[in-house]
């Protein structure tokens, strides 16, 4: 109890960076969070066209037009051959369509009448070629029916029937990515936090002087190790539970879906890793002016290259590459990989199993490492 | 009187430089023992051996009558440390450092509550309780540092250097302190530089260099070791250097040395020593304002033994 009271009352004396790097994830995670609250829409866009009829407007070629005007903006403009082109070359119309003289006769008596058009030949250009063409080929369907009154009929029938298209995923995909991004940016907190405290803390109980004091005590080392062992896991511990508690807070319900469960499952084992970590570094370093170098450069550095603040997608296949000798990495596209499962069984979960296996393994690297360092310390003489 | 330490034939190596010698000694309950010896004369390495900080190739060290180990729990109980750097905790305040220190060793809450109001009030730092070290002077953090390492009220207490760069007022403190400490029955072996002190507080002293005992005994009986038996110093101005070669031939002289303007002559054991050389001085017609005469100090007998050549730190 002495020495875990004792790492209590150092642990007090470190509440400011702990603090001010939760304030951080409030703050930044908190506002990409609500800037990412955006829901994507879709709006339809309008070709602009130039309709030149050489065809009286009326029966099935007066419906062709009225047609093209629902779907397009028909544009107004000098019908000479110098004023379409420029029209077509400044983009003031996409596509020209020139109804020929008789047209609609022609049609109805199987004639083929051939409609001639200009285009830009974007995109705007190919949509009124479509909605064109859709209308011809329907037309030419139903073009063996006794009256133009009837043709008209199905063609306007043919052309209003639309499908309903549902979106079959469960996933709350917004709510998904918030958390995904509240837990990748917990990679930057939960390193700099973890390694911040447990460094100082250690390297004040393991100040070669202190450390001499403790050794020559009637105090049982390996218990006094334990007790540090068990300070430490249980400050990572609560840390982890306060940053989980956040999510809850700042996330909402998509935390008690699976996925949410399995993101907080994945922090947990990441959470352990940097606790190797920095115990790890807790025993190299024993210079406490050291410790702010070191978080800015291994939670910093691990979080940029492994995408805890720029999504992965945008990063260089090279840093990529380098990041994958960093746990973050493997904590990071879990969370990625998690937030997409639609389906929970070994099949799909296997990519997160096989992260978190790395996680371990990481761990295991450091703890053997960590246990080296620390028996070569001890062999004094 | 019952052995607190015993140390046979330690003997200690580092890259075959010998460390620690051959060394043997003992150190009897409620004495306390001064160990002297110049920088690398195995002081420490000594003390480390019996804490068990450094493994040692051969020899024997027993605590309590029970060999001493990494392990010996129950002998590390009754033993308190203070080492020469101040080890203590800069987040921590005065009495939180002792209540960590105390909490190594005493469980019980009640119990260290009294020991460290105890300790405070041994060091004089019942002012200083809510002090943080980096609030503190250096005499103060001395103070602060032999509370940490006393406070469990152990059998047997090592001590060493616990006097270095404080200032007179504190290091009074800490040498009424260290008497207190005997008087409630602890044995003491303490480590310094300064004779006075081991002088003052030491029942028995050991002097060791290169790792071996050169002399043991109490300061009466080092001094009796020594070959001198008194020394005169004297204020003389302007003394020509055939009078020193003079004064060298007079009875029982053993060495006399001439620096700003203070003679100072050192004689082997004899009788009328003083009056001589006053005979002398007045025939020489020599004239001086002030002269003295002492018994050889615990310094001189240190030097004597270990050697006046400078040595590395």
């Amino acid at each position: 109890m002495t020495v875990f009271k004792t790492y209590l009352k150092v642990l007090n004396k470190c509440k400011a960076p702990i603090l001010m790097y939760t304030i951080f994830l409030i703050f930044f995670g908190g506002f990409n969070l609500k800037s990412s609250d955006n829901q994507m829409s879709f709006s339809a866009s309008k070709p602009d066209i130039l309709i030149v009829n050489e065809d009286k407007e009326e029966g099935l070629t007066k419906h062709l037009i009225e047609y093209l005007e629902k779907n397009s903006e028909v544009k107004e403009i000098e019908a000479s051959e110098e004023k379409i082109n420029d029209a077509l070359f400044y983009r003031d119309v996409n596509y020209v369509i020139y109804i020929p003289k008789n047209f609609r006769q022609d049609f109805l008596e199987h004639k083929n009448p051939k409609i001639e058009v200009k285009s830009t030949g974007d995109y705007m250009a190919s949509l009124s070629e479509m909605h064109l063409s859709r209308y011809l080929k329907i037309a030419s369907i139903y073009n063996e029916t006794k009256t133009e009154e009837e043709l008209i009929k199905n063609i306007e029938e043919t052309l209003n029937h639309s499908l309903e298209i549902e979106m079959t995923t469960k996933l709350d995909t917004t709510g998904l990515e918030k958390a995904s991004f509240y837990y990748n940016f917990t990679n930057y907190c939960l390193l700099a936090g973890c390694i911040y405290v447990i460094c100082l803390i250690l390297s004040s109980f393991k100040n070669e002087k202190i450390n001499k004091r403790t050794i020559v005590s009637s105090m049982d080392y390996k218990k006094f190790n334990r007790s540090l062992l068990f300070s430490n896991s249980l400050f990572a511990f609560v840390l982890w539970l306060f940053y989980v508690l956040l999510s809850i807070i700042l996330v909402g319900k998509v935390m008690f879906t699976t996925n949410g469960l399995f993101l907080i499952l994945n922090s947990f084992v990441f959470t352990f890793c940097v606790l190797t970590i920095a115990f790890l570094l807790g025993n190299l370093v024993t210079n406490k002016n050291a410790v702010n170098g070191i978080v800015n450069v291994i939670a910093l550095g691990s979080s940029f290259l492994c995408g805890a603040f720029v999504p992965m997608e945008f990063l260089p296949t090279t840093v990529l590459n380098i990041a994958h000798v960093l746990p973050s990495y493997y904590f990071i596209k879990n969370n990625e990989v998690i937030i997409n499962i639609e389906a929970f069984h070994l099949e799909t979960l296997k990519p997160v199993l096989f992260n978190m296996g790395i996680l371990l393994l990481f761990s295991i690297f450091f703890i053997i490492i960590t246990n080296i360092i620390s028996s070569k310390k001890r062999k004094i003489a | 009187m019952k052995n607190c330490i015993e140390v046979k034939n330690l003997t200690k190596e580092y890259k075959n430089i010998k460390a620690v010698d051959d060394l043997s000694f003992e150190v009897h309950e409620g004495e306390i023992v001064g160990l002297l010896g110049p920088n690398g004369s195995g002081k420490t390495t000594t003390i480390n051996c019996i804490l068990s900080l450094l493994n040692f190739g051969k020899g024997t060290i027993k605590i309590f009558g029970t060999k001493m180990s990494p392990n010996a729990y129950d002998i590390k109980k009754e033993i308190g440390v203070v080492f020469q750097d101040v080890a203590v905790f800069e987040e921590l305040n005065v009495y939180d450092n002792i209540d960590y220190f105390c909490g190594l060793y005493i469980k019980d809450k009640t119990l260290r509550k009294k020991y460290i109001e105890d300790a405070i009030k041994l060091v004089g730092l019942e002012e200083f309780k809510k002090f943080y070290p980096k609030q503190l002077s250096g005499g103060l953090l001395r103070r602060l540092n032999i509370a940490c390492g006393i406070a469990h009220k152990p059998k047997l207490i090592f001590l060493d250097e616990p006097t270095v760069a404080v200032d007179p007022q504190s290091r009074n403190n800490i040498l009424e302190g260290i008497k207190t400490l005997r008087e409630l029955g602890a044995t003491i072996v303490y480590t310094t530089h300064y004779m006075e002190e081991v002088e003052i507080l030491c029942d028995r002293v050991i002097i060791l260099d290169k790792g071996k005992l050169l002399a043991s005994g109490t300061t009466d009986e080092l001094k009796a070791l020594a070959n001198i038996e008194e020394k005169v110093s004297l204020e003389v101005y302007d003394l020509e250097a055939k009078s020193i070669e003079k004064m060298k031939e007079l009875k029982n002289v053993e060495d006399i040395t001439y620096n700003n303007n203070i003679l100072v002559i050192t004689y082997k054991k004899g009788k009328n020593n003083l009056v001589e050389l006053m005979d002398y001085l007045k025939t020489a017609h020599i004239k001086y304002n002030k002269i003295f005469s002492e018994r050889p100090t615990l310094n001189d007998v240190f030097l004597e033994l270990t050697g006046k050549e400078l040595r590395d730190s």
